[in-house]
Parts: structure tokens; sequence; C-alpha cells
């Protein structure tokens, strides 16, 4: 499955065409993503996605909003250095 | 339970040399990664400053009850948290900013609200965010919602190292991380909307 933004093509419309448009047990696969996105899933859980993750429809779409999230958590945010007077402050006082 | 009170369980018996090389080579490498906890805790450049700061330095006077070879940055990250709460949350503006009344309704709903909740959002309009945007969606979040997903998405902890820095069982982690991001999902969903994406 890729996150990246495209126009669907011809098959891909078609593929969409078979898949279940609705998930009866949306809840509980919404878990497994969780599980599977954080590397925390049980074999399973880890079957049960490949089973039929290409399968259902809210559930691709429902994958890849949620790695896009996490990848724009960790990607995207800004990450400040330490100022080095906060460090110096620390390394004298642990000296002293 | 704070960090500092396991020091009587464990006490190891580190030479002075020793307590300044734990200390420089497994604690200090981490602290950008503390500050940028302190500051999305706090919200504010002085208290970050001062909370990485009392950090390090409980993190020395405790320096015996770490166990070589443990992680580290886990424990570090713990004596954070604990001080924020204790030392921190009380005093800052952050109290305010909570409602107390969503985060225990959020709480109460965990599991009935699991059945029914989507949130009308497509990737396509997140990957048009801008980092700025992520920040102020995830800084409207409750605290306790906030943390679950800094240490899960931004800092890489994993559930089992989560439960430790935040004394709560792995369930709860998993939980809390759910409903953390279908409150992210929320906020973000707001963003875009506002952006002009078609969501």
């Amino acid at each position: 499955m890729n996150a990246s933004s495209h126009t669907p093509s011809v098959t891909e419309e078609a593929q969409k065409q078979t898949m279940k448009q609705s998930c009866e047990h949306h809840a509980e696969c919404m878990k497994i993503i969780q599980s599977i996105l954080d590397d925390e899933a049980t074999e399973a859980e880890k079957d049960h996605f490949r089973e039929n993750m290409d399968k259902c429809l809210p559930c691709i779409e429902a994958y890849r909003l949620e790695k896009c999230i996490k990848e724009s958590l960790s990607l995207k945010l800004v990450k400040k250095p330490c100022p080095q007077s906060i460090m110096d402050t620390i390394l004298t006082k642990v000296n002293s | 339970m704070s960090v500092a009170m396991s020091e009587s369980i464990t006490t190891n018996g580190y030479t002075d040399d020793l307590r300044y090389e734990i200390f420089n080579r497994e604690f200090m490498p981490h602290i950008d990664s503390m500050y940028n906890f302190a500051f999305r805790l706090t919200m504010d450049e002085d208290d970050a400053n001062d909370l990485v700061q009392d950090t390090y330095l409980k993190a020395f006077r405790f320096i015996s009850s770490f166990e070589q070879g443990t992680n580290a940055k886990a424990w570090l990250f713990r004596i954070l948290k604990n001080s924020f709460i204790n030392d921190y949350r009380k005093k800052s503006k952050e109290p305010s900013k909570v409602d107390y009344q969503e985060v225990e309704t959020t709480y109460n709903s965990e599991e009935a609200s699991d059945t029914t909740y989507t949130v009308d959002l497509r990737a396509d309009a997140v990957q048009e965010l801008i980092g700025d945007e992520v920040a102020n969606a995830l800084n409207a979040l409750p605290v306790d919602f906030r943390t679950v997903i800094i240490l899960c998405d931004i800092e890489g902890f994993t559930y089992e190292e989560m439960a430790k820095i935040l004394d709560i069982p792995i369930g709860t982690v998993r939980s809390r991380l759910h409903r953390a991001r279908n409150l992210l999902k929320e906020k973000l969903k707001s963003y875009a909307s506002s952006m002009g994406y078609d969501s």
C-alpha cells in the first residue's frame, strides 16, 4: 500500500469495485492496524493483516491515514537542540 | 512511585569515576530528546529548561539506582515525566488549558467509543499539512494523550517501555494511544478543513 497522493488508475478503480466497501469489524481492525504500525503486532495479528488488508477498502484507507499521521509526527515536527547554556549548567553543577 | 524511590532497592556501588562516566556516556547523549519532551509537555521554554536541568541533576544524584546496560533513555524519560507531574504540572499554565471533563469522558468511554468512531479525514489531506500545523494539533491534546503520542510516534518507545515510563499497564498504553490518535485526527481534521484541503 502506497500512501502517496496520485490519481487512481483504471485498474485500481476496478480493484476497488471488488473490495469490501464497508467493514463489519472495523473497530477490531483499527486495533490491529495500530499494532502493525507500532511494530507491536502478535503473529496472529500479522497473519490477519496479511490475509485481509488488501480486500477491505475502509481498512486500507484507515491504514494509509494512520501511517501518514505517524510519519508526519516523526518527520515533520521540528526538533530543537537543547540550549548549550543548559548543558553547561548541568555539567557545572554535576562536577561541583 | 518516583524513580528515586527505587534507589533503596538497587544500590550499585559505583565509584566517582564511574558515576561521571555513566552520566556522560549514557545520559548526556539523550539531552536533545529530553529537551524536546520537556518542551512539548510544558509548552514553555523556561519551564522546559528548568525541567531538563532538574531531571539531569536528579539522575546524577540517584545514579546508583541506574543499572548499566539497561535502557538509559527510558530511565531518564521516567524521571522527567515524574518531575513534570510532581513539580511543574501544578504550577504551570497547563491545568487551565486542560478540559478535565473531556479527559474524564474520554477515559470512561474508551471501549464504548471504539465501535462507532471514525473521523472523516484522508491521508492526502494530512500530507498537505506542514510541521507547525501537526505540532499545533498535537499541542491541543490533553497532556496525558499528548504524552503517549510523543513517546510512541516521536521518540519510538515500545509499549513495554512506555508502560514503565508512565507507570501504567501495557493494555492502558494501547487504549490510551488509540484514543489519543482519534483525538489527534479530530484536531488534524479541523486544520485540514481550515486550510481548504479536501478531506
